[in-house]
């Protein structure tokens, strides 16, 4: 599978990823190594322990890592969910919202996941 | 050379990505939160030309890395760059005020990174350049300063030197002792001081004063040149006898101008004044230039009052003493040289701080 065809698969733009990062090699570098990322297992641990601060920080990670690597549907889907819990030192988090939020991120992230992993298989 | 970016970023993911980007053009130092970051930083802070900063992260975030490392000597070297996805409101604005390069949004794009951190890098050695040819040039500046202080010290000692050999001469040619000199210099100042507070006219200041006391000792100098035979001989002189006796005003201020140039122009210049002309008198009638008035220097009209006061006090081979009354009354009534009428009124104030002075050396 291509980079480009991979990109396709889980809705991420491999024109903009061009732009961002010059070689080739590095982006597949870095687009298998998301695989091993602990952001997204450690915003479902703290959502799990309703810890928001933690959620936040690792949900903020994603957001920056997705977006690094033009993961647009999943960028979309963890920024919302990120402002969900942005604050949530001071103010109180909307768990429902949070939840409906976070199956989106889910879903994006295995399409991501899925994709990615048979671009490895190559 | 500041040739190594530090990397402070809490997902390993970010830095290493970082890394791969910048690994080829510079050393890469990483740090996982701000504790690390300074921990590295003040160990490396010569080498590190920028730290690129992410602010959310755990154990000190990027704010209080920077509230820390502005309290840094060394902050002023480091640039930092932050890269953020933050884009609420007024973080970028709060970034710069806390002394940030510059603020890179995430996603970033690997060509515009590169070309920014090579700008700032340029722009922060051209600062230290500059900072450090003006350290040099103030450090050059302030060795030659301390050069020139030294010099005008010497200077001042060597003028001061000068004066007392000379005022030495003068006390071993001379007869009338060293006593004399001694109190002419203390009269000078007495009647110096009260003409700078009555009389701004004269602009009298306190270094003035000071080179006229010093310069008041070399008054007679002229003497050296005058023959054993008439300065010491007792009773009165011929008419030809005395002629030769006032040769010692212009004499001495020939002596005087003949070293002008080893001191300065003050010093020279207020010397030759007393020297040639401290027996003029106000009414034009005085030697050896028949100056009249105020035409007469004010350091010549103060040192010959003080002589001449000295002179009707103290015993000389030609004359007895007199009592410190009747040199007053001899002085102020005319009847011993004419002196301003400013000069003489200060003369009256001072009176008792003059008598003071002339019992003190008998």
């Amino acid at each position: 599978m291509l980079l480009k065809e991979c990109y396709d698969a889980f809705g991420g733009s491999y024109e903009l990823v061009k732009v961002r990062i010059s070689k080739d090699e590095i982006i597949k570098k870095f687009v298998i190594k998301f695989l091993s990322e602990p952001s997204f297992d450690n915003l479902c641990r703290a959502l799990e322990d309703e810890n928001y601060v933690e959620a936040f920080r690792a949900a903020h990670s994603l957001k920056g890592i997705s977006a690094n690597l033009a993961f647009q549907r999943l960028e979309n889907s963890v920024s919302v969910l990120t402002e969900l819990l942005r604050d949530s030192d001071k103010k109180i988090v909307d768990k429902e919202q949070c939840k409906k939020h976070m199956e989106y991120v889910i879903k994006d992230y295995n399409d991501v996941i899925e994709a990615v992993r048979k671009l490895n298989e190559i | 050379m500041r040739d190594t970016i530090l990397i402070v970023d809490d997902v390993e993911f970010n830095r290493e990505l970082l890394t791969d980007i910048l690994k080829d053009e510079y050393k890469v130092l990483s740090a996982g939160n701000g504790r690390e970051a300074l921990n590295i930083l003040e160990e490396h802070n010569e080498e590190i030309a920028i730290m690129i900063l992410d602010l959310i992260m755990p154990k000190m975030d990027g704010f209080q890395l920077l509230e820390e490392v502005r309290t840094k000597p060394w902050s002023d070297h480091v640039a930092t760059i932050v890269i953020s996805s933050e884009n609420t409101i007024g973080t970028e604005q709060k970034c710069f005020d806390m002394g940030v390069a510059d603020f890179i949004h995430r996603p970033f794009e690997e060509i515009l990174v590169k070309r920014r951190l090579h700008n700032i890098i340029s722009l922060y050695q051209y600062q230290e350049e500059l900072e450090q040819k003006i350290e040099h040039q103030t450090a050059t500046l302030r060795k030659q300063f301390e050069l020139l202080e030294i010099q005008a010290e010497r200077l001042k000692q060597s003028k001061e030197n000068m004066i007392d050999i000379l005022g030495t001469v003068v006390e071993y040619r001379n007869l009338e002792s060293g006593e004399h000199i001694q109190r002419v210099k203390g009269y000078t100042r007495i009647l110096a001081e009260r003409m700078m507070k009555d009389y701004d006219e004269y602009a009298l200041t306190q270094d003035k004063i000071e080179i006229i006391v010093s310069a008041s000792a070399l008054h007679d100098i002229g003497k050296i040149a005058i023959p054993d035979s008439i300065l010491l001989k007792p009773g009165r002189l011929t008419a030809e006898e005395f002629e030769c006796v006032k040769t010692h005003t212009v004499s001495g201020s020939e002596i005087l101008s003949k070293i002008k140039n080893t001191w300065d122009e003050e010093y020279g210049r207020i010397s030759y004044e007393i020297c040639r002309y401290h027996h003029e008198r106000y009414d034009g009638k005085g030697y050896p230039d028949a100056l009249k008035g105020e035409e007469i220097p004010v350091s010549a009209q103060i040192v010959s009052i003080a002589d001449v006061y000295d002179a009707l006090v103290n015993k000389r081979v030609y004359k007895s003493a007199y009592e410190k009354e009747r040199a007053f009354q001899m002085i102020t009534t005319g009847e011993c040289g004419v002196f301003s009428p400013k000069l003489l009124n200060c003369f009256c104030k001072v009176k008792n701080e003059f008598e003071e002075l002339a019992g003190s050396s008998l």
